[in-house]
């Protein structure tokens, strides 16, 4: 580990109409912009949008992956564009710089045009 | 611009207690990634746990609370401070508050910060959820 270290890029599978129904009952926001096409379309969303904290625990699950769980002190996402069913979400990850006891990193969340849909801080202990 | 929030600085939402279930966390895990339980120890609580603590724990809807309208309110960043751990079996209190709004580009922005503490009266997690309303 070292500031500049990529870590390994996780590819999450296509978003899907059932994916975004099963987070919202699992996380418990049912907040009919991510369920309910007509409401999506009513707000001017062309549709219904994936919940910005799908996209945070894709990020979350890309940490876990990278550094051991116990080791995470701080995490925050800025969402950035809104996500739709049908697209497809890569993490990447990066060291940034460190203090004596922490790293500190970055993380993106994009889909498959490269578009950025959320950007993360987060810092785990060396 | 009109900011209505502003008076709601510093404004205490009213506590509530969740119980950490396991059957919850394995919801959570599968509906970021349906593959992922196999990989999964059952300890291992993903790091956003806490919106589901913060949703299903809740007695009231805080779009509610605040009078924000559904069509024109996004998330616009979330923000964990991790100082302890949330494991299955707890019993976790969440207090709120308003923490902060602000307005720019024809947007309110409203910083809710939550305090999640676990039954040894132990803070575990700090959360700010930023919310945004478009005019």
């Amino acid at each position: 580990m070292h500031i500049g270290f990529h870590f390994e890029k996780i590819h999450k599978e296509e978003i899907t109409h059932t994916q975004i129904v099963r987070y919202a009952g699992a996380s418990g926001d049912f907040n009919p912009i991510h369920t309910v096409v007509p409401f999506g379309e009513k707000a001017g969303l062309g549709g219904v949008i994936v919940h910005g904290m799908m996209i945070m625990g894709f990020i979350g699950q890309a940490i876990d992956t990278w550094c051991a769980s116990n080791d995470l002190v701080k995490f925050s996402t800025r969402f950035q564009t809104i996500t739709r069913p049908g697209e497809s979400i890569t993490v990447s990850g990066l060291i940034v710089g460190e203090t004596e006891h922490l790293w500190v990193c970055q993380a993106e969340a994009v889909n498959e045009h490269g578009e950025i849909k959320a950007s993360a801080h987060f810092e785990v202990r060396k | 611009m009109n900011n209505q929030y502003e008076k709601m600085i510093g404004m205490q939402l009213e506590p509530f207690t969740y119980k950490v279930e396991l059957s919850k966390v394995r919801e959570l895990a599968l509906a970021i990634d349906k593959n992922q339980l196999s990989l999964q120890k059952k300890e291992d609580i993903p790091p956003t746990f806490p919106t589901v603590i913060d949703y299903w724990g809740s007695p009231y809807s805080i779009f509610d609370f605040l009078g924000l309208n559904l069509e024109k309110t996004l998330h616009g960043e979330q923000e964990f401070e991790y100082f302890g751990k949330i494991k299955v079996g707890d019993d976790i209190t969440v207090h709120g508050e308003i923490e902060d709004t602000y307005s720019k580009s024809a947007m309110n922005f409203i910083v809710i910060k939550q305090r999640f503490v676990n039954q040894e009266g132990e803070t575990v997690v700090i959360g700010r959820s930023t919310l945004i309303e478009k005019q």
